[in-house]
């Protein structure tokens, strides 16, 4: 196969670092092939991919060791300008990327600036605009546009320089599932119908299962294993170690061959491709496993499971009950109508119990966010009434609600403003009328609750994204709220970052209070909610404990939401065995298969 | 949230961004050089009615207006008080004509009086910085940024600073929606901005900084990766997606404009036309 990119022995160093971001890379990208490139935060997936366009190390500087050859072009010796005609490309943050005031100047401003003639420009405008299904958009200024629209602009304005490799950093992180699901899509159809080299760096698991040729696995700048996505995924140990989330399902199959139970079988080899791409494998290769890694091959595996073996009787699963305590939060008949007319809330009533754990999800504009509003006071109903507890919110002011509801931002940043963790904690409180001893003696309570108390005389930002969240978490725990909003706090997070800061969320459920966690991603939430309000187009479609809710799937499908990969095996396992396994879990799921005694 | 255009096509739409700025400098220039309130408001009164032609929304100019009323009734106020030796030498008046004085007893300002002459020509400044302040968005709103774009291009502006310009125009809007989110948040800590006195306020306020400064720089150096992916060098050897041609109309503006403001400066230097005294005083 014809490499369009391959990388020798490549090491980074950027300037004022000690630090080596890429440690001796090698690897070859092949004409029309989708790699994808998976590893934690800061195991130099970036910089991987700012070294295959040539700003890294011509933009940056530093110390680069080895080679990188893009369509034949060293990396070093051709300046940015000429590789961009050969890579494009797309990064994480839709707003940020699109510098011009309507589509077709952002398509154009590249060619614009590599001088390709006005008339050349026009031609490909439609073209690239119809590969993304942007047909129409050509005046539309980019701000009118949704997240995902603004992704597949940005790819049209890559594409439009006719490379042969496209690079996707993280293009999915920041949308919801509908954005997503539309940038995968494209990105499929670009592969299957344009040919282009596609390498995407994404912590979507299922997805990259999915959609990959190959899977290269970075860990603190090494690549530690380059294979197909069967072979990376199903060392679901390794993956683990380096802090990566396997897919669902082959989190499954792993713990169910812990359990010593295998799962050979000729039909899954052939939908995993095995016996075919064994003579193709790459340098860095692993053994073959029988893990399946996708959803279609989880299910061909589950068929070959059921004939082999007896799933254990439905586990059952007793919900909490919260329905006899006062509810803490109470929305009556709320309606709200923006200034232009938009209905964004349709008659909504829920209850809220204390000590709840309550998911809310729908797509953006479903109304999740206007009705967070209406909790905090931020918006007055245009009819209907929000209670926190027997307190109309219209009668508060949003310092006085502040006190019975912390609201923690989905980027953290934007909440702290003082020199010192300790300073952010204490800052609200002489505001709320706390005399001095009481500051200090929250202060230290709440630091010592979110175990800050050893970074106290810290900066703030000098600490990890994680610990800021959980600086404004002490912050708002010092003022002693009975509710704790998180707004979507896994958003942009690899699976460490969301499991620590949703791991805090638990600390405070057990503390007593009441959670509400706003988010798209489903797959992270059964350890945590017991309860999930699916909103649609401002209603509530659906309120149900958890474990139900997440059965619902034509409701969760038919608002763009996925439900967890173990839900569609325990629904595919219940129709095989003819009884209902409510499983919500990879754990759940596993537990059901014990060894046959021999 | 984007910057204001006008909605509907019109003259003003279809002409170039090169004669509208033609039309700019002499307006602003007159503006600036007429002392006259009767030649300055009529000027002012065009402007106004060519922006509500163009499509300029009434909310907008009443909004300048808002902002700009306790400015001028300083103007005004101080102008005919206190602005008695200009006016006497522009009118060629030994005494001017009082409109009212204040009572005598009255600490420190207390016999001053307001004179019709000094109150003309505190009308006359609020005429040429309404003109000048209107003017701007009578070419601005009914111009494509991109037309705009190029047509500071064609009149040798270096493309860097047109950048500077056009990429402005996509990210002060975002700033803005930055700053009210940034400000929510401090709302949601619990700070009650109702009950604070200004001095804390404004303390607050300041504090907004700390956020936005470091997500501006975080964005700015993102902004500088996105750039160099995208060839971008500040070089104005580039090619341009939006023409920017002359028409009929263009010339005919451009040499409109250039024989009004050329004669309007002659009648001003021969004939005093525009001059403060123009048809109020021999």
């Amino acid at each position: 196969m014809q490499a369009i990119a391959v990388l020798d022995k490549v090491s980074y160093i950027y300037p004022n670092s000690k630090e080596t971001v890429l440690k001796d890379i090698s690897l070859s990208i092949n004409k029309g092939e989708f790699l994808g490139i998976i590893g934690a935060t800061g195991a130099g997936k970036t910089t991987l991919c700012l070294a295959l366009t040539g700003i890294v190390p011509q933009f940056y500087g530093g110390r680069f060791f080895g080679a990188i050859a893009i369509a034949g072009l060293d990396s070093l010796e051709h300046p940015v300008s000429e590789l961009a005609r050969h890579v494009g490309i797309v990064f994480e943050d839709p707003e940020i990327q699109i510098t011009a005031t309507s589509v077709e100047n952002e398509i154009a401003f590249a060619l614009e600036n590599l001088c390709v003639p006005r008339e050349e420009i026009l031609r490909r405008i439609p073209i690239v605009l119809k590969s993304v299904r942007l047909e129409g958009f050509e005046k539309k200024n980019p701000q009118e546009l949704s997240g995902g629209q603004k992704q597949r602009l940005a790819i049209a304005a890559a594409l439009a320089l006719q490379p042969d490799l496209l690079i996707l950093d993280e293009p999915t992180s920041q949308l919801d599932p509908i954005g997503s699901q539309e940038v995968f899509a494209t990105v499929k159809e670009l592969k299957e119908e344009l040919g282009v080299a596609i390498v995407m760096v994404s912590h979507a698991a299922e997805e990259m299962a999915e959609f990959c040729d190959r899977l290269a696995l970075l860990a603190n700048g090494k690549l530690l294993a380059v294979g197909t996505p069967d072979e990376i995924y199903a060392q679901v140990d390794l993956l683990e170690q380096n802090k990566l989330r396997p897919p669902e399902v082959a989190q499954a199959f792993s713990q169910i061959q812990h359990k010593g139970i295998n799962t050979p079988s000729s039909d899954l080899e052939v939908m995993m491709g095995g016996a075919e791409r064994r003579p193709s494998l790459p340098q860095k290769s692993c053994h073959l496993s029988q893990i399946p890694v996708t959803l279609d091959a989880g299910i061909v595996a589950l068929n070959e499971l059921r004939s082999q073996t007896s799933p254990s009787d439905p586990p059952i699963f007793t919900a909490s009950t919260h329905s006899n305590k006062p509810p803490v939060l109470s929305v009556q008949n709320l309606k709200h109508t923006y200034d232009d007319g938009t209905e964004a809330l349709k008659n909504i009533s829920l209850d809220i119990h204390e000590g709840e754990y309550v998911l809310i999800v729908g797509q953006n504009g479903a109304g999740k966010s206007t009705l967070v509003k209406h909790f905090l006071n931020l918006l007055k109903p245009t009819s209907g009434k929000v209670l926190v507890g027997d307190r109309d919110t219209r009668e508060l002011s949003v310092s006085d609600l502040a006190q019975s509801i912390g609201y923690l931002a989905q980027n953290p940043d934007n909440q702290i403003f003082n020199t010192s963790v300790e300073q952010e904690v204490a800052f609200a409180l002489p505001f709320l009328g706390y005399a001095p001893d009481v500051v200090k003696q929250e202060t230290e309570r709440s630091l010592k609750a979110m175990q800050l108390w050893d970074q106290r005389h810290a900066h703030p930002l000098s600490l990890p994204k994680g610990e800021r969240g959980r600086i404004v978490i002490a912050a708002l725990l010092a003022m002693n709220p009975e509710i704790i909003i998180f707004d979507e706090p896994t958003t942009g997070q690899d699976y460490q970052g969301a499991s620590s800061i949703l791991e805090v969320s638990r600390q405070l459920h057990q503390m007593g209070k009441t959670v509400i966690v706003i988010t798209h991603h489903l797959y992270l939430m059964p350890d945590y909610a017991d309860r999930a309000i699916v909103m649609g187009k401002g209603t509530i479609l659906l309120d149900a404990p958890l474990r139900q809710a997440y059965h619902q799937t034509d409701l969760l499908e038919s608002t763009y939401l996925t439900p967890p990969q173990s839900v569609t095996l325990s629904q595919k396992l219940s129709t095989l065995c003819d009884r209902d396994y409510p499983l919500i879990t990879p754990t759940e799921f596993a537990n059901c298969f014990t060894p046959l005694p021999v | 949230m984007k910057l204001q255009t006008v909605k509907y096509d019109s003259l003003f739409t279809r002409l170039d961004f090169r004669s509208k700025l033609v039309v700019m400098l002499s307006v602003t220039i007159l503006a600036f050089l007429w002392e006259s309130p009767i030649a300055g408001g009529l000027l002012m009164l065009s402007v106004i009615s060519f922006c509500l032609l163009a499509g300029v929304r009434l909310n907008y100019l009443g909004n300048i207006l808002k902002v700009m009323i306790p400015f001028y009734i300083f103007l005004i106020l101080s102008m005919g008080f206190f602005n008695v030796e200009q006016v006497k030498l522009l009118t060629h008046k030994t005494e001017l004509t009082t409109l009212f004085s204040l009572p005598q007893t009255w600490w420190l300002v207390g016999n001053a009086k307001m004179s019709l002459e000094g109150t003309l020509y505190g009308l006359n400044i609020v005429f040429k910085t309404l003109t000048m302040i209107l003017v701007i968005p009578l070419a601005i709103f009914t111009t494509d940024v991109n037309q705009m774009t190029v047509g500071m291009v064609r009149v040798k502006i270096p493309y860097k600073v047109v950048f500077i310009f056009s990429s402005t125009l996509r990210f002060v809007p975002l700033l803005l929606e930055e700053v009210q989110s940034i400000i929510e948040s401090q709302r949601l800590r619990g700070l009650n901005f109702e009950k604070m006195g200004l001095l804390k306020k404004a303390q607050i306020y300041a504090k907004v900084a700390v956020p936005l400064i470091l997500n501006s720089l975080s964005k700015s150096q993102k902004l500088e990766i996105v750039l160099q992916s995208k060839a971008f060098s500040g070089s104005s050897n580039r090619t341009y997606l939006h023409e920017s041609a002359l028409t009929t109309p263009d010339y005919l503006l451009m040499t409109g404009s250039t024989l009004l403001f050329v004669t309007a400066i002659a009648l001003y230097f021969g004939f005093g036309i525009g001059k403060f005294a123009w048809l109020l005083y021999t």
